[in-house]
């Protein structure tokens, strides 16, 4: 294999890494305050794609200006997901917990596909065959790039939320310390609230910016609730540049282990960097806590 | 929880066995055999397809091409005096679903046939239990060739198998004076590897060079690096055995990562959906000039196929890919069987099955061999014009194939 | 011998009498369902429940046993020798995983046991020179004859040494110490409990039940694939068996397995397309309104009854 395909497999890798990125931060933001196996994340991003798919078909608008329609409408859903459900649960639950987003994943897929059916659908934006150039033979998929960076735009401002907002800084209070951080006079319930529901609208903008590259089905998400999990725990407890960086790293891995060793090795090398991490670093590759 | 009560716990166990028990007469009352054998008012077959889970779209197309064909025999009088009724079970696109629904089928429906699985997985599956139940099952969709492993004489095949698209894809490629470096590209379930495993068998003896194989996860956002790794093997052509949406992406990102073999064909499915050549859900103008296997098009010689097209557009407003038409041909077959044979019974339609001769129907000519595999002709094809031409057999052709493919930068409206 | 004794062993006695009356294979399946399911529930319970380990990747021991059985009778071993071989197989992954995720804690244990469980799926899919790969391997039958109802048998059979294991198992010291750990592992390494030792010699009890229970599963159907077995859904389900019964119950994945099994299938023959919304349902109306599962509630409300209750008086076995 030439450099120049390495470089360039690395290149495609970094983009899908980004939409991983985006998908990652969104649960460990949730994973962070809540310490929640979610496993509705992959159908929560299926819904954001299923939002601007109806939103794009309605009015006709470029689905890349359409994907705040998607994070609106899913942090209106991950508020009434936390107070109609999650927050009635005992602290502690996990059970409880799995159990719950287990059976809301299952109702989001099977709402999905009672409404629209269990036909695929594409949403082609004309930009899909453009290619840019960049030189040394290497190019870059116009709708990879702009895709990328967009999410790369949210990520910075998920980012900035959390660095910046009263909100952002007690959901990381939380994150570090649950116990402490009542006694901090930090309104635990709608902390975790207004992190979940952002969560919620991460996963549905990063499922409004992964249409256009790719296609939609009721089941569509179920691959990346998986990939979400390795993005937290390689990001390290609930950090969300942490996660990000990881779903850049994982872009990355795949690639360049399909293009090495086969793309059928490339899931199970994400899963072969997870157990590792978890076993000799398990505060995440860019944490420094204990988990 | 859990610290005293070791007693407690026994009781609640027992409360659990004896519920079980009890639910057992409620919900199943006995399930008598071949009750709709006798006096009821409908005739009843069983279908076993995925209508949930990630085959549940093909699952849909099974629906559809049933329920055309159920309103023609059922305007038409029915079978044996009867309207058709048909009873679901959905595997949930998981094969131990599939083979529950064979025993619910027979035990508590009492139907005399089966049609299905979709997937090859799940009608590999339930051969054992159709076998031991001594029902006849119809397969309309399975290609991999295990499914007809076990020689049980109560299974039939109404598609063509794996290795007959193999060996009909290398025929096509013998009379073509393209050179013989051949990728495989699959994707990891058992349609894929089966269609593979074919092919890398088949090509040798063939004069065929197998210079990649290469499995992949179905699914994915991004295989450019996949169809990098192909594209170093230089192989002049690439043999796809796909899904529709990978199909898609596949054609797509082998543009992008500049991957030009002599030919691009495939082991139809995604390569021969309807939708494939389309530009809104398929992959438009990168579809042009791949080759397919195809079991049946819109647009096919047989009598009846137009006439099935506008029935299934009117009844989903889209065209029908080849899984409709198996369904569609699969109900109409199991009706014929069912006529022919002097009683309702499993064993009179397996026997009607085996005998069954229609030379006319919209999935061409049907009957089955000793194996119980129906002889159908497996048709190539290539996109030509965003529309599936038919290039092989010679006197089923509809036009010359063009070849080799021009490269993706000699290629118009990409 | 108390009373529940003997109406443990009149339940017993019922259930394996059941093929006498039921002969449809159709309702057998399901019943043999039910019960393998409340065996994996149990087993499962051991690690979740009374150890508190909340495993999601039970299905690296069930696809061990399943692959372990259709592997070695290709190797020419007869078949239940190979059901050994498949527990052996089962308790070294075990080990192997017990060895890697036991060290972390809460959610990070459970998505370590998807990580291997995954890996293990892939691998079996990928290495189609020793599993077959996706076009799948054949499974010897274990039984000939009156198949399903030999099968129906074996799990019920499964079930009980699973809820006797448990039994025996909460009544040990081991036992306790399992609780001690569920509770508050610190304090129990703090006591000098070897928590390690003690959760992994949970994990391979568990482990070989589950092996057996995927051989059983793998051999009624006489073919597999790795999707099937290894799959997330088997460990899912698993698990939700055992948390909709109740965890650190005997009872509860007993329940869990007949409730869970029995809705499934009846929402299936009833609501075609819509029955995993139906489904969904179902568990999001056990976490909300019997947060303890459907056992784990009920125990609660009695014990709270009881001891509200004075003089205490003995509890009334026959209403339960």
């Amino acid at each position: 294999m030439t450099a120049q395909a390495a470089v360039q497999a690395a290149i495609n890798g970094l983009l899908t890494g980004g939409l991983y990125a985006l998908v990652g931060m969104g649960l460990a933001l949730i994973f962070g305050v809540m310490r929640i196996v979610n496993f509705a994340h992959g159908a929560f991003m299926m819904l954001g794609m299923y939002i601007t798919f109806v939103a794009v078909g309605a009015t006709g608008v470029s689905p890349y200006l359409m994907f705040p329609v998607a994070g609106l409408v899913m942090f209106v859903f991950g508020a009434l997901v936390y107070y109609g459900l999650l927050s009635r649960l005992p602290a502690g639950a996990d059970f409880m917990q799995i159990l719950l987003t287990i059976g809301l994943s299952l109702i989001c897929t099977d709402a999905v596909q009672l409404v629209f059916g269990a036909d695929y659908h594409l949403l082609n934006t004309g930009l899909a065959s453009t290619n840019l150039a960049l030189g040394y033979g290497l190019s870059v998929n116009a709708p990879w790039v702009v895709s990328f960076a967009i999410a790369a735009a949210i990520s910075v401002g998920l980012y900035l939320f959390v660095l910046r907002t009263m909100t952002g800084r007690a959901a990381r209070a939380i994150a570090q310390t649950p116990a402490a951080a009542p006694l901090m006079g930090i309104n635990v319930h709608r902390v975790q609230a207004i992190s979940f529901a952002v969560g919620t609208a991460a996963a549905g903008v990063a499922g409004a910016l992964l249409l256009p590259v790719f296609y939609l089905y009721p089941t569509v998400g179920d691959q990346f609730t998986e990939k979400a999990f390795v993005m937290v725990v390689l990001g390290g407890m609930g950090s969300i540049v942490g996660a990000a960086t990881a779903g850049l790293v994982l872009g990355v891995v795949e690639s360049l282990t399909s293009l090495y060793w086969g793309n059928q090795w490339a899931l199970v090398v994400d899963f072969v960097l997870f157990v590792l991490v978890l076993s000799f670093k398990p505060g995440g590759i860019f944490g420094t806590e204990r988990a | 929880m859990g610290r005293s009560f070791g007693r407690g716990s026994a009781v609640y166990l027992l409360a659990g066995l004896g519920l079980a028990a009890t639910l057992t007469f409620a919900a199943c009352g006995g399930g008598q055999r071949g009750a709709a054998a006798g006096d009821a008012a409908t005739f009843k077959i069983g279908v076993i397809t995925s209508l949930t889970g990630p085959a549940a779209a093909f699952g849909q197309a099974h629906e559809n091409g049933y329920a055309i064909a159920l309103g023609e025999i059922n305007a038409r009088g029915g079978v044996k005096g009867k309207p058709i009724e048909l009873v679901y079970y959905d595997d949930q696109s998981r094969p131990d679903q599939a083979v529950q629904g064979v025993n619910k089928l027979i035990d508590r429906d009492g139907v005399p046939i089966v049609l299905g699985a979709y997937s090859s997985e799940n009608t590999r599956a339930i051969v054992p239990a159709v076998t031991q139940k001594q029902v006849p099952l119809l397969m309309p969709t399975a290609t991999a060739d295990n499914v007809m492993d076990s020689n049980s004489p109560w299974v039939f095949r109404l598609c063509a198998g794996s290795s007959a698209y193999a060996s009909a894809t290398l025929d096509f490629l013998k009379t073509t004076s393209l050179p013989r470096r051949m990728a495989i590209v699959y994707e990891n379930t058992n349609f894929g590897q089966s269609q593979a495993d074919a092919m890398a068998q088949a090509a040798g003896p063939a004069g065929f060079e197998i210079v990649a194989n290469e499995a992949y996860q179905a699914s994915a956002p991004d295989y450019k690096a996949l169809l990098q790794r192909v594209k170093a093997a230089s192989p002049d052509i690439v043999y796809f055995a796909s899904y529709l949406l990978d199909a898609s992406t596949l054609m797509r990102q082998s543009a992008q990562v500049g991957l030009e073999p002599q030919a691009f064909a495939s082991a139809g499915t995604g390569f021969a959906a309807a939708e494939f050549p389309t530009a809104d859900k398929g992959a438009g103008a990168y579809a042009e000039y791949t080759f397919s296997v195809s079991q049946w098009l819109p647009t096919a010689r047989w009598r009846g196929s137009a006439e099935f097209d506008a029935a299934f557009f009117k009844l989903t407003g889209t065209h029908p890919a080849y899984h409709a038409m198996q369904a569609y041909a699969a109900l109409l077959t199991a009706a014929a069987a069912i006529d022919k044979a002097p009683d309702a019974t499993p064993a009179a339609i397996r026997d009607a099955m085996k005998t069954i001769d229609l030379p006319d129907t919209p999935f061409g000519p049907i009957s089955f061999d000793a194996r119980g595999q129906n002889r159908h002709p497996v048709l190539i094809t290539q996109v030509l014009g965003g529309q599936y031409k038919i290039v092989h057999p010679p006197d089923a052709a509809e036009t010359q194939a063009v070849l080799p493919t021009p490269p993706w930068s000699a290629r118009k409206g990409l | 011998m108390t009373r529940s004794h003997a109406l443990a062993a009149a339940a017993f006695a019922g259930a394996l009498l059941v093929p006498f009356v039921v002969r449809s294979d159709y309702t057998l399946q399901v019943l043999f369902r039910l019960f393998l399911f409340s065996a994996l529930g149990l087993a499962w319970n051991l690690v979740g429940g009374y150890a508190g380990q909340l495993s999601l990747g039970h299905s690296a021991y069930f696809g061990a046993g399943a692959y372990g059985l259709a592997l070695s009778t290709r190797l020419g071993l007869p078949a239940w020798p190979s059901v050994g071989v498949g527990i052996l197989v089962a308790m070294l992954f075990a080990l192997v995983i017990g060895g890697v995720s036991f060290r972390l804690r809460g959610p990070y244990f459970a998505l370590a046991t998807i990580a291997c469980a995954e890996i293990l799926r892939l691998s079996a899919k990928n290495l189609t020179g020793l599993t077959g790969g996706d076009v799948g391997a054949a499974v010897p039958a274990l039984f000939s004859g009156q198949v399903v109802r030999s099968f129906y048998w074996s799990a019920v059979l499964l079930a009980s040494l699973a809820a006797a294991a448990t039994l025996a198992v909460t009544r040990s010291r081991f036992g306790y110490y399992l609780m001690a750990i569920r509770e508050d592992e610190d304090t129990a390494l703090s006591v000098g409990i070897d928590t390690a030792k003690t959760k992994l010699a949970a994990l391979l009890i568990s482990a070989a039940l589950t092996a057996v229970a995927g051989s059983l599963y793998a051999s009624l159907f006489l073919y597999i694939v790795p999707d099937q077995v290894f799959g997330l859904d088997i460990s899912n389900e698993v698990a939700i068996v055992a948390m909709l019964g109740g965890v650190g119950t005997i009872a509860g994945p007993i329940v869990g397995a007949l409730i869970l099994e029995t809705a499934s299938e009846l929402f299936k023959n009833v609501f075609l397309e819509a029955h995993l919304l139906i489904y969904g349902g179902l568990l999001v109306f056990v976490v909300l309104f019997l947060p303890d599962g459907i056992v784990g509630t009920i125990v609660r409300r009695r014990t709270l009854a009881r001891r509200r209750a004075k003089p205490p008086r003995a509890p009334d076995h026959a209403a339960a």
